[in-house]
């Protein structure tokens, strides 16, 4: 055959083989979790059928699994956009804190303004709060050389103890004579829309979205998303082609923040009204999951955040047709991005190997230069 | 071990088939005992499959192999070390932090287990080192070795198994021009003692000294074995590409123009260590003119490299190119051209596009950005006019780099830096890895530079490669320029002992134009 239909070929597998990837991923998941379901004495056919019920089945299903896409979606751009620079942001769950205090400060004052504006000046407010979070950890990444994997993990359980604090007494954050630390209310006019009525569905969800479209344009089409891409790809390339890399460290580790700030701003904006202790609960680390799964592509990234979504929406259902536990639906999430890296692991294995075979090819053809 | 003269290693039609590669094909092989047998071949040519198959690794799917006149199947390595085949691999197989005697019985089974048998086996290194006059002490942690003794450590160790059939595998590429000789010497003595000897390397000057044989594979195949003082460079050349190649010195007619294009005044830096790397190097080249840097590697080669491009940092001194003063990277394309040493590392992104790694350097000026935007559009013009122009093997400019061969790699780098003309080229040993037709091709792009006018620093540590290129020859040592040398009258000893760092007045006198 023409080597050149076969090189297109193999291109043409190679694309095939990433997008494939987390969809294999997930039904490998899907059938070792409907192992553990049918071990656990329930019928996994029944069980699946109520999770996708629960998370698709009506009007109320599917804007719970919008409400729940929402955090993970935004999460995981806080840590998908650090993968294409080489950096690890563990800290989505400690900028989900800040960002949503921030956010909080702003909506609950009231401020002579419109609403759309107060509304704005919340969601910046809680960028610049997961922004400032990861400010320390970002320059000691970029100009230090210390592990960001480290210092932005680290910097959660302060996240978490701080926001704490915050809503405790005398802080003047904390709501006077509640049962559970919480803030005041956020002012109606500062919260985001409700799209669906009689749902808690909220504007969130389209700021998701329209920022995984935004990074994904520039991360391609931009000289920033350029640089981006060659730091990740290549430091030493990138310092040769004149990039600063440290810079580039520190200024995509700040958007990183920014992002995870957002996702925490718009959970108190858009769903919960209040700041409420220990109220991200983990989701900073499922986002870390999702962009995993995804390996860090924006737009692949609304998808996988819809499906880790159904997964928790559909899981009470599960739980009650069933009786199996609605932690199952972490469970099938934790086994989608073991799988994935599984996967990717063989594949890595398989190209190498593929290489090696072509060089040699190649090299022994001596086709001169 | 046989007697000289006799076969001692016979490899009938050794046939091995990989997916999609025919790395051997019916390949026969003889080696006498009190022979050196050169075994010559391009990467790829299928000198490490056989050579691993003799050692057990692989298996051969068709063909036998005889040890003295034995037939034997070799079906792992430890079966091949009891027939006495040892092998020196190019990247030594030592364990750093191991002293040279420890290395010396790693692998080998004690006689009073679980005891390890030190000191007999200290006696019998004595014995050897003092036999084959090698100085080396058995309690010296390999970590603090030189590279040359190393060398000598891997060559003991076949001695201490009682090796008959030695392989040595690119054996000369980390030692200097003297401990080449001494090293042959010694090379020569085990033969007239009975060992036979596999030597491989693409160096055609040292195989054409020390063999007493060659046999030359191509794709695969035997071209032929040869008497080695029956053969030329040129010869063993054309029998390994399959078409006459020349890489020796052609004499041409220098320069007029003696433009200053590169002036180097005084420079210092420290390596990535912090130990100084380069110390009050002065350096000038000219348009036109092709400076070639010898030397051995690790002596401030890299770091001068590095210091022009704008990758390190000088602590003194100044680089201008064209009068401009260099300090970091030079973003101007037509000032400076830059072939690095490890193109895997400082040239190429490994995951970008082909039309991604073309525009690397200039991703930010227009027509290829626009207020911050990427144009696609002209991206994509720009690299079809480049892998035309410089025939690079790609089926689509959007194919990732990773997918293409090491020699359209290094295509991309070359139609890259050398595209927009640059007024001065430095080239860091470009043709490291390289085999012997791609070689060709890069010191035609050099020599093309230069004829267009361009000033060429060529960094190489092949001596052989510098003679034949350079119009001048500086040598390098412990970050100092020995001396200057006029390339066509240079001797090739004066060289070697500046290598090893005697300062030579008379030759900086001889090379006279600095």
């Amino acid at each position: 055959m023409n080597e050149r239909i076969k090189n297109v070929l193999r291109g043409f597998r190679g694309i095939v083989l990433l997008g494939a990837r987390p969809i294999l991923a997930i039904i490998l998941a899907l059938t070792v979790s409907a192992v553990l379901i049918w071990a656990a004495g329930a019928n996994p056919i029944k069980a699946y059928a109520a999770l996708l019920e629960g998370s698709f089945g009506s009007v109320a299903a599917l804007a719970n699994t919008a409400v729940r896409a929402t955090p993970l979606i935004l999460g995981g751009l806080a840590v998908g956009l650090g993968f294409k620079a080489g950096l690890w942001n563990i800290g989505g769950e400690g900028q989900m804190y800040l960002g949503a205090a921030t956010a909080t400060v702003v909506g609950i004052i009231p401020l002579p303004i419109p609403t759309w504006l107060h509304l704005l000046l919340a969601v910046v407010a809680g960028f610049a709060g997961g922004a400032l979070w990861i400010l320390t950890p970002a320059f000691l990444r970029a100009y230090r050389g210390v592990s960001e994997v480290v210092s932005t993990l680290m910097l959660n359980y302060v996240a978490g103890y701080f926001i704490s604090w915050l809503l405790h007494e005398p802080s003047p954050l904390a709501e006077t004579g509640t049962f559970f630390p919480m803030s005041p209310s956020i002012l109606p006019g500062a919260r985001l829309p409700i799209l669906v009525k009689g749902t808690s569905m909220h504007g969130g969800l389209i700021l998701a979205i329209v920022l995984g479209v935004i990074l994904y344009f520039i991360l391609r089409h931009t000289t920033f998303g350029f640089r981006t891409r060659m730091v990740g790809g290549n430091p030493e390339t990138a310092r040769y082609a004149g990039v600063d890399v440290k810079r580039q460290m520190f200024r995509v580790l700040l958007v990183c923040g920014g992002i995870g700030g957002l996702a925490g701003a718009s959970e108190v904006l858009g769903l919960k009204w209040r700041l409420f202790d220990y109220f991200v609960s983990g989701v900073g680390y499922e986002g870390l999951a999702l962009a995993i799964l995804v390996n860090g592509n924006p737009l692949s990234m609304i998808i996988g955040g819809i499906f880790f979504g159904s997964l928790k929406a559909g899981a009470n259902k599960m739980q009650i047709v069933t009786g199996i536990e609605a932690s199952m639906a972490l469970v099938i999430q934790a086994l989608t991005v073991l799988f994935v890296i599984a996967i990717g692991f063989g594949e890595r294995a398989l190209l190498d190997r593929e290489q090696q075979k072509k060089s040699h090819a190649e090299e022994s053809i001596a086709n001169g230069y | 071990m046989g007697k000289n003269g006799d076969i001692a290693l016979r490899m009938v039609g050794i046939t091995k088939r990989f997916p999609g590669v025919l790395a051997n094909d019916n390949i026969t092989l003889e080696v006498r005992a009190g022979e050196v047998h050169g075994l010559l071949g391009e990467n790829g040519a299928g000198k490490t499959t056989l050579m691993n198959i003799l050692h057990g690794l692989h298996q051969p799917d068709s063909g036998n192999i005889q040890i003295n006149g034995k037939e034997v199947k070799i079906t792992s390595p430890r079966i091949a070390v009891d027939l006495g085949i040892g092998m020196v691999h190019q990247h030594f197989m030592l364990v750093d932090n191991l002293s040279a005697l420890e290395n010396i019985i790693l692998g080998i089974p004690s006689r009073r287990p679980p005891l390890l048998d030190l000191d007999s086996a200290r006696a019998r290194f004595t014995e050897l080192t003092s036999e084959y006059g090698i100085g080396l002490d058995p309690s010296t942690p390999v970590w603090q070795l030189p590279v040359g003794d190393q060398q000598w450590l891997e060559i003991l160790k076949q001695l201490y198994r009682k090796t008959n059939l030695l392989i040595l595998d690119e054996p000369t590429s980390v030692l200097t021009p003297s401990e080449v000789e001494r090293f042959f010497k010694t090379i020569r003595r085990l033969v007239d003692e009975g060992y036979a000897v596999i030597f491989i390397s693409h160096k055609l000057e040292e195989v054409l000294e020390v063999t007493d044989r060659i046999t030359v594979l191509r794709d695969g195949h035997v071209v032929g074995t040869i008497e080695s003082h029956e053969a030329t460079a040129s010869k063993l050349a054309h029998m390994m590409v399959g078409r006459p190649i020349s890489l020796d010195r052609v004499s041409r007619p220098s320069s007029e123009d003696k433009k200053e294009i590169l002036v180097i005044e005084n420079l210092c830096c420290d390596n990535d260590r912090g130990i100084p790397a380069l110390r009050d190097l002065s350096l000038t080249v000219h348009a036109g003119e092709i400076v070639g840097v010898a030397g051995v590697d690790g002596n401030g080669q890299r770091e001068l490299a590095e210091c022009i491009v704008g990758l390190h940092q000088p602590t003194k001194g100044s680089i201008r190119i064209i009068n401009e003063p260099i300090a970091g990277v030079t973003s101007d394309p037509s000032l400076l051209g830059y072939i690095p040493e490890d193109r895997s590392k400082n040239g190429l992104v490994a995951d970008f596009t082909v039309e991604e790694n073309l525009i690397l350097k200039m991703f930010e000026t227009s027509p290829f950005a626009r207020r911050g935007i990427l144009q696609w559009r002209e991206i994509r013009d720009r690299a079809n006019n480049l892998i035309q122009e410089y025939d690079i093997r790609t089926p689509h400019p959007a194919t990732p780099l990773r997918n293409l061969s090491g020699g359209n790699q290094q295509r991309v780098i070359v139609a890259r830096e050398l595209n927009a003309n640059p007024a001065l080229l430095v080239a860091s040993q470009p043709t490291r890895g390289l085999d012997v037709a791609s070689v060709e091709v890069v010191h035609n792009v050099l020599d093309g530079e230069r004829n267009r006018g361009a000033a060429v620093l060529f960094i190489s540590t092949e001596l052989s490669e510098v003679l034949a290129l350079s119009d001048r020859i500086v040598v390098m040592f412990d970050g100092q320029i020995m001396g200057e040398l006029d390339a066509e009258t240079a001797d090739v000893t004066l060289i070697g002992e500046m290598m090893l760092g005697y300062h030579n007045r008379a030759a900086t006198a001889m090379g006279g134009n600095a």
